[in-house]
């Protein structure tokens, strides 16, 4: 038999190896053998990230950061499903929408207004208002991918009519955010956004019943993207960002 | 009328704590857990939050990635309880949510990343370019130098082959569980780890001593 080959010295070094053949001829070969142990020796240089220490509170700070999450999305199949966000509520929820656009039109009157003319607002407060804006919309699309995805947990089709005006007026906010961010160079953002788009508007123009299997679909679209996931990434960078600039602009106001 | 598994909830944690202390009783907390029992799921939390911490840092090299990993994958759990099979270990699934979350997470960052130089491989995955003059290993070892460099390549691997790697000789995962955590076939796995191997070699300066095929 020929030597083995790069792969099969990996397979065996993991204790993987599965050709009879191959294990065979390791134990009648010295060359092997010495490249088998030139593999181990470089695997064991390879570097493992320690992770930092955690305290032995740890697990309990974990749940206290956990618990208000599965308050608000108690998705555990066994349990009643969540009377569904009334449109009063939904209401509630919007109402700062509008006014979210309207800052982030701001951010953009101040980028493209004329440098000659007085500007209505400075950079920095046109960034904290589009990272406002921004965590905000980004906050309420969580909600509602929260909703879809736990929608229809007793396999019986759903009306997700009040999903999909959410969705159709999240469309626009959306929209004019992503057109924002690009304009303020977040590639990132910017990415996140479109893919986010490109759900709302599937959502917004399914039918307004959808069995379980079309709940599945939108539910796989979700997770094998990812996307709730990053929402609460890009939305937890956002805040954090905001938080940041704000403390930046109130010690610049003192020292000023 | 109390519901089945929430008769412990009245003595808090503590008292569910003391009590479970072995795997059965880890088993008692998962069926009390998935009955919506949330002091049980607490329990859970709290046994296995180190762990899932430390295989999300090991993943993303990031404190502030792996603590959105622990949390994303107990709140998966949480959805998915209703499926988890009760013969498994809590811990396993548990640890193999943990991996597909770091798994998404780094492919998020990869993507949106261009700070890194890179360039496209053959197969659309991501590759670093190493350097042909590389200096010996064992002026690399002398100086210091090969954690670092091996440090970088791991850093510059795609989030798959990185994810794979790390899984199999960090976590000793199987290529089968490996698969399983990140929804792969087994093929795709075995690859991506072979493929780490060789970059991390290339690092060293091993090509040389990496293959003797024929």
């Amino acid at each position: 038999m020929s030597h083995l080959t790069d792969e099969e010295l990996v397979l065996h070094h993991f204790g993987e190896a599965e050709d009879p053949a191959a294990v065979a001829h390791l134990s009648e070969c010295a060359a092997c053998r010495a490249a088998l142990e030139a593999l181990r020796r470089d695997l064991e240089a390879v570097p493992v990230p320690e992770p930092p220490e955690r305290g032995a509170d740890y697990g309990a700070q974990v749940w206290a950061r956990l618990r208000p999450l599965l308050e608000a999305a108690p998705v555990v199949s066994f349990e009643p499903a969540r009377p569904r966000a009334g449109r009063r509520e939904m209401r509630r929820v919007w109402a700062p929408i509008g006014l979210a656009a309207s800052l982030v039109l701001a951010f953009l009157l101040g980028r493209h207004w004329p440098h000659e003319a007085a500007a209505p607002v400075s950079a920095a407060a046109r960034e904290r208002i589009l990272l406002v804006a921004v965590g905000d919309h980004l906050e309420r699309s969580e909600m509602l991918l929260v909703e879809l995805v736990n929608a229809g947990a007793d396999g019986k089709p759903v009306d997700i009519s009040t999903q999909q005006q959410y969705a159709e007026e999240l469309v626009g906010a959306n929209r004019l955010y992503r057109q924002t961010v690009v304009r303020a160079g977040e590639p990132g953002m910017a990415s996140l956004l479109d893919e986010l788009e490109r759900l709302l508007v599937e959502v917004a123009h399914r039918p307004s019943s959808l069995s379980p299997s079309d709940l599945a679909d939108i539910r796989s679209r979700i997770e094998s993207r990812g996307l709730l996931f990053r929402v609460r990434v890009i939305e937890t960078q956002v805040r954090e960002k905001e938080k940041a600039t704000t403390k930046t602009a109130a010690g610049t106001h003192v020292v000023s | 009328m109390t519901r089945p598994g929430n008769d412990l909830t009245a003595g808090g944690i503590d008292r569910l704590t003391e009590r479970m202390v072995g795997g059965e009783d880890e088993a008692q907390a998962v069926t009390r857990a998935r009955g919506g029992d949330t002091e049980a799921f607490r329990f859970l939390v709290e046994r296995h939050s180190r762990g899932v911490f430390r295989l999300a840092f090991r993943m993303t090299g990031n404190e502030h990635d792996a603590e959105d990993v622990v949390q994303e994958t107990f709140l998966k759990a949480y959805r998915k309880l209703s499926a988890f099979e009760e013969r498994a270990q809590f811990g396993s699934w548990v640890h193999r949510i943990a991996a597909n979350c770091a798994y998404d997470l780094l492919r998020a960052r990869v993507r949106h990343d261009d700070r890194l130089d890179r360039t496209e491989g053959p197969d659309g995955d991501r590759t670093m370019t190493v350097p042909a003059d590389d200096p010996s290993p064992e002026r690399l070892v002398a100086g210091g130098e090969v954690r670092r460099r091996l440090r970088a390549t791991l850093a510059r691997m795609s989030a798959l082959e990185r994810s794979a790697f790390t899984l199999r000789h960090v976590e000793g995962m199987s290529i089968a569980e490996i698969s399983r955590a990140l929804d792969l076939d087994a093929s795709a796995a075995k690859q991506s780890v072979f493929r780490a191997v060789r970059k991390l070699r290339q690092a060293l300066g091993e090509q040389a001593r990496w293959g003797i095929t024929t």
